[in-house]
């Protein structure tokens, strides 16, 4: 049972470093999207051209 | 990035490729589903106006009653002036009201800048003058929307209905899990939407909702759990769990209450479990309570555990439901951080001090190990906007187009992971307290935030 709850502990503790990695690419995707929205790269045309 | 998380990402490729696709179709049929919508509207308009002019032949052409011409002969011509066909006069028309409009707006006289205005396409037109009958993909446009079935519905429902039946190839499953978090960005970019004074006025509401139902919860189920006699472990697992924010609360909560790994994937499966039912049941329901947008952001905001299916539900209902859901979000999660200290110091310092022990507890560690970083990106949004970096266009862009983007690709993800075989590990006594204090949050927070209505939690 130690084993097994020690494994499971460092599970939860992965699980965590994981979602501060997958954090900061989420504000990497966002600063970009930001950005080329402020650039006028993206436009209010941009995603409406996405679609038929 | 390491040589591991490097294969791992080049294993998640195909899956992300086939949730991008699956997004793509959804918002491709969101955006003909709301094209079919406003068509349906403007027939309804044009047979109104026709019903109105009895005798006439032409309603519209008879609604421009000077007869817009094609062009006005120049002096020393005699050209005779050639009425317009119907579709130009009725083009023309639409045109020339939305000149007035934005004249009017630039009079300050109309507070909102008026749309441009939604014109039949030529065809569709003349065939809705000549048959009086309105085209059936518009109605049908009409009732897909009546009956919520948006691309968030579509992909839910889909990615579900894929999984549970033809599975999905081993191939795509890392990068359909991958694709989840990608929510993220789109929450982080309604950001763009708030100024921090409305972020306080919902946000204070939010603050009182959340720390409410998580003492509440947490009060509920201790009494629950010591009732049936169930151990610290599936007690502290459960009530952050069904107080805070689902599976993150009690990924977090679990080592330190010391939780059994059987207890752990019991509370876990029982979390999803009543997500899952939640997500696809409590739009209807606020539908049907007759629950505004706002008040029903806060419902979910307030009982759905997890922030996937939170944000899957709050879009559903509409955009400013998932404005008012995602201040509470915002709010909720930012307490993990406080219930792990709660739990370092109840099950442990607590506890060791009970026994002539001493335990420390590192409160900053725990906050800057625990604190959820996107929320930053949230935050840096809302000052940005505040400081009026933000065009009404950006804000249109960020929350209301590219957020769609993001949550599709997230969506899809969500729906392709939801699996009866998950949801069955649900069981134990933990799935007894589980089910019956999320329930009882559920009823009791859709009470609350119905009586405290719609102003305290409108975001605009």
């Amino acid at each position: 049972m130690g084993g097994e709850t020690g494994e499971f502990e460092e599970k939860a503790k992965k699980t965590f470093s994981d979602e501060r990695k997958e954090d900061i690419w989420v504000l990497i995707i966002s600063a970009v999207t930001v950005i080329l929205g402020l650039t006028g790269i993206i436009t209010r045309d941009t995603f409406t051209s996405l679609f038929f | 990035m390491s040589e591991t998380s490097q294969g791992g990402f080049a294993k998640s490729i195909p899956g992300l490729i086939l949730c991008v696709i699956l997004g793509w179709l959804a918002l491709q049929w969101n955006y003909s589903i709301s094209g079919w919508q406003k068509d349906f509207k403007e027939c309804q308009k044009i047979l109104k106006t026709s019903a109105e002019g009895v005798g006439r032949t032409a309603p519209v052409e008879e609604a421009v009653p000077a007869g817009p011409v094609a062009e006005k002969p120049r002096a020393g011509e005699s050209r005779v002036e050639e009425p317009l066909s119907p579709f130009d006069a009725y083009k023309a028309k639409h045109a020339e009201k939305y000149k007035e409009q934005l004249a009017l707006y630039g009079q300050g006289e109309l507070k909102k800048k008026p749309k441009k205005p939604h014109i039949l396409k030529q065809d569709v037109y003349e065939l809705l003058i000549a048959t009086n009958e309105i085209p059936f993909k518009f109605k049908f446009g009409v009732k897909m929307i009546q009956f919520q079935l948006t691309y968030v519905a579509v992909l839910l429902l889909g990615g579900m209905l894929i999984r549970n039946t033809v599975g999905i190839p081993d191939i795509f499953k890392p990068g359909t899990v991958l694709a989840r978090p990608i929510i993220k960005p789109g929450i982080v970019l309604l950001g763009g939407y708030y100024v921090w004074s409305n972020l306080f006025k919902v946000g204070l509401a939010a603050l009182l909702l959340v720390i409410i139902f998580i003492f509440g919860t947490v009060v509920l189920v201790s009494v629950i759990g010591r009732k049936l006699k169930q151990d610290d472990g599936l007690i502290g697992v459960m009530a952050a769990g069904t107080g805070v924010c689902g599976v993150s609360a009690a990924v977090a909560v679990a080592p330190i209450v010391k939780a059994k790994p059987r207890d752990f994937f019991y509370a876990v499966g029982t979390l999803l479990l009543f997500g899952t039912v939640a997500l696809f049941t409590f739009p209807y329901i606020g539908k049907a309570l007759g629950m505004s947008e706002p008040v029903f952001g806060a419902w979910v905001g307030t009982s759905i555990l997890n922030t996937a299916q939170l944000v899957a539900a709050a879009s559903w209902y509409g955009h400013d439901s998932l404005l008012t859901a995602n201040i509470i979000n915002i709010v909720r999660v930012g307490f993990i951080p406080l219930v792990v200290l709660y739990c370092i110091w109840f099950y442990l310092v607590k506890g060791a001090s009970a026994e002539g022990r001493e335990e420390k507890m590192n409160t900053w560690q725990v906050i800057m190990d625990k604190f959820p970083l996107f929320i930053l990106g949230f935050f840096a949004m809302v000052t940005l906007n505040e400081f009026g970096v933000f065009t009404k266009d950006h804000q249109y862009i960020f929350g209301k187009q590219f957020l769609k983007i993001f949550f599709a690709i997230g969506f899809a993800g969500v729906g392709l992971n939801i699996a009866f075989d998950d949801l069955k590990k649900a069981g134990g006594k933990a799935f007894v307290i589980g089910v019956f204090a999320a329930s009882f949050k559920a009823i009791l927070s859709a009470v609350i935030v119905m009586l405290l209505g719609t102003a305290v939690f409108q975001v605009h």
